[in-house]
């Protein structure tokens, strides 16, 4: 199944969400189509004025540039999952997640899919850690 | 760039015993035509999708709990994302916090593969503002 | 190959960072951007004492720092975010108040939509890039020799001759043809100043005909308007040292520019509505069959509160006022409510996007009408400075500018 995780550029949870047999559904793989669009000249992400406007599909014109561009690269990764999990707390997220506000919106919207979702913290301990990693595993091997 | 290409991170954790270098000549002997780079955490790989799944899968079983792996969304060497161009890269930084997690994660998967049973941890609630009332009273006399 | 550092939030997913980089480039500049890891920027966080939630915003700080802290070799300093993002606003002025106070960098903000282009980008990166190489034709406060300057404006073409850091000639006239509009008033104030064009020892020029007048007439210093206006600015007001906003209400545009120490680090421009211009009051005055330099007089003994207006359009809104005139109204009253409303625009769409700092120094033509120095006062609930010959910033700053070429002759 196809899972959105979230931070959607985080290694352990599309490492993990690989390892248990599914298809993560990240950043990295929704950018890697417009990096390698050829035709396009806006470096470094090829985010053009167009894209930022199909963000207003998520969040009106009022809502800063920034947030709508990332909503329409990230959008239709919620639109399209399965399945997600949420990773709260994490003392990262950097780079394509580097917007609060667009990190509490992706959130908000994947609970409006009412898809199987998993909210995890992030761990602290060995014990918290086993915890996470033992219900991740447990609910994607739930998925049918 | 065909879309069946495929840019790969192998992040192997702090505290295994494989090295980047091992893991890149590990790669090279595997003998399949993709492109492999050492990096700090590990290496950078890329190539066909099923070949760089199949490198993957192989270099995994080196040490399977503390090898992890997340794809790329820039090509290897992208001037648009290269460090030295563009100073470093905004998400640099989430990797080098999520490899010395690694360890931990390791740890929860040597659980997970034990079947141990999932145990809640307490998580630490806000004290109620009238027992902090009481003890601010309590205190300041 | 002069280095700006970027500090940003934003700009890439909104589609703009090329534009930026784009405008960099054709200024003969590069963008360049600090390298930092992961430790150093919760460091800076705490150091900073400003925690945003935005992981971007706290890397735009660590990058901050690493600069002040001269670990990273740039010569200016270009901070942006999104426009309309409140934490981001907060961060890019606090980042540029701390890399002014703790550096010698230049620095220039800007809040970006995703229909930023390059054109817009371009007058703060030459800006940046003349800060930098022309670091010690900035620095100066004294006008010396006998030096001329001409603001080729959108609407007006204005001229000053300066000796010895005195105006001592000066014209202004409606900007017709470029060329002939620049050198009748270049003649007139001549004429005034009683020298003649041979004497004159340096010619500065600035405004949107810069490049055809400079060439021309063999200038010494060709400069965008945004550096020669807050020099002209803050030597007409005498206020060289520590921050100031100006306010420059023109015929057909305004500016808002922050300054320090006279180097300008934000500026906002309007020019897509009439109302909040001096076109404005000028159909005010026409309708109210008064001159325009009554106005300002009529104005100020009049009250806006007592007129109903429903909007700043100088279509809409002047209806507004020819209604209240039928309903009895002053005309005193009407003026008041003209300044009021300009002022209020100006307010509402530019200042909202830069930080106003005291003092506040009113130029432009409109400066000469007080009913609208008092329209401000009461929006900003300060006097705004008015220097005098406020008209002429762009033309006494590019003389004072161009007399830097003098030194050692």
């Amino acid at each position: 199944m196809k899972i959105f995780i979230d931070p959607p550029n985080s290694l352990i949870l599309y490492d993990l969400v690989e390892r248990f047999g599914h298809e993560p559904l990240s950043t990295m793989g929704a950018l890697r189509e417009k990096v390698n669009t050829l035709e396009m000249d806006s470096p470094p992400l090829n985010i053009t004025h167009e894209d930022v406007q199909k963000g207003l599909k998520y969040a009106g014109i009022e809502v800063p540039s920034g947030i709508r561009g990332r909503l329409a690269v990230f959008g239709p990764l919620v639109d399209e999952a399965e399945a997600a999990i949420i990773m709260e707390d994490p003392p990262y997220a950097f780079g394509c997640v580097g917007c609060h506000r667009t990190t509490l919106m992706l959130k908000y919207l994947i609970r409006k899919r009412n898809i199987p979702l998993l909210e995890v913290k992030y761990p602290t301990s060995e014990d918290e850690a086993r915890t996470m990693v033992g219900k991740i595993k447990e609910f994607l091997e739930g998925l049918s | 760039m065909s879309e069946e290409t495929e840019t790969r991170l192998i992040v192997v954790a702090p505290d295994s015993e494989i090295t980047p270098d091992h893991v890149t000549r590990f790669i090279h002997a595997l003998e399949l035509p993709i492109t492999v780079k050492e990096t700090c955490y590990g290496a950078i790989i890329e190539g066909k999708r099923e070949l760089v799944r199949k490198a993957l899968q192989e270099v995994r079983k080196l040490d399977p709990n503390r090898i992890c792996s997340k794809i790329r969304g820039f090509p290897m060497g992208d001037m648009r994302r290269c460090r030295a161009h563009h100073g470093s890269r905004p998400g640099f930084p989430q990797l080098e916090k999520e490899w010395e997690l690694l360890p931990l994660i390791a740890e929860g998967l040597r659980s997970a593969e034990r079947g141990e049973k999932i145990e809640e941890p307490e998580r630490k609630v806000k004290l109620p503002v009238k027992e902090l009332k009481k003890i601010v009273e309590e205190v300041s006399q | 190959m002069i280095k700006i550092a970027q500090l940003s939030c934003g700009a890439e997913y909104s589609g703009v960072q090329s534009e930026i980089e784009k405008a960099a480039n054709s200024v003969g500049a590069k963008m360049v951007y600090p390298d930092i890891d992961y430790e150093e920027i919760d460091r800076a966080v705490e150091e900073f004492g400003f925690d945003p939630a935005s992981p971007t915003l706290r890397m735009m700080i660590a990058r901050a720092m690493h600069l002040v802290e001269g670990r990273y070799d740039a010569d200016a300093v270009f901070i942006a975010t999104c426009f309309r993002c409140a934490e981001g606003a907060l961060i890019r002025n606090e980042v540029r108040r701390f890399v002014q106070e703790n550096s010698r960098l230049p620095v220039v903000t800007y809040s970006f939509t995703e229909r930023t282009k390059a054109g817009q980008l371009l007058t703060r990166m030459e800006a940046l890039v003349t800060i930098v190489e022309r670091k010690e034709l900035l620095a100066r406060e004294r006008q010396v020799g006998l030096t001329a300057g001409i603001d080729s404006g959108s609407t007006t073409t204005k001229v000053c001759i300066l000796r010895d850091n005195e105006i001592i000639g000066k014209y202004w006239l409606p900007t017709g043809e470029v060329l002939n509009s620049a050198d009748t008033s270049y003649e007139k104030a001549l004429e005034m100043a009683g020298v003649k064009a041979r004497d004159i020892e340096a010619i500065g020029v600035t405004g949107y005909g810069r490049f055809i007048i400079g060439k021309k007439m063999k200038a010494k210093l060709i400069q965008e308007e945004l550096t020669v206006n807050s020099k002209g600015a803050v030597w007409l007001a005498d206020r060289q040292e520590g921050e100031a906003t100006i306010i420059d209400i023109g015929g057909m545009d305004n500016k808002a520019i922050t300054v320090r120490d006279g180097i300008p680090d934000n500026f906002t421009m309007g020019g897509i509505c009439a109302g909040a211009s001096g076109r404005f009051l000028e159909i005010v005055a026409k309708r109210l069959r008064v001159e325009i330099d009554e106005l300002g007089a009529l104005a100020d003994r009049g009250d806006w509160r007592k007129v109903n207006m429903n909007s700043y359009c100088s279509i809409f809104g002047i209806q507004d006022l020819v209604t209240s005139l039928a309903e009895g109204v002053s005309i005193e009253d009407v003026a008041a409510a003209a300044c009021h409303s300009v002022a209020e625009q100006v307010y509402e769409q530019q200042l909202q996007e830069i930080d106003v700092r005291q003092p506040v120094i009113q130029v432009g033509g409109t400066s000469l009408i007080s009913g609208m120095v008092t329209a401000i006062k009461d929006m900003l609930g300060q006097q705004p400075i008015v220097p005098k010959d406020s008209q002429f910033i762009g033309a006494a700053g590019a003389a004072l500018l161009s007399s830097g070429f003098l030194e050692g002759q």
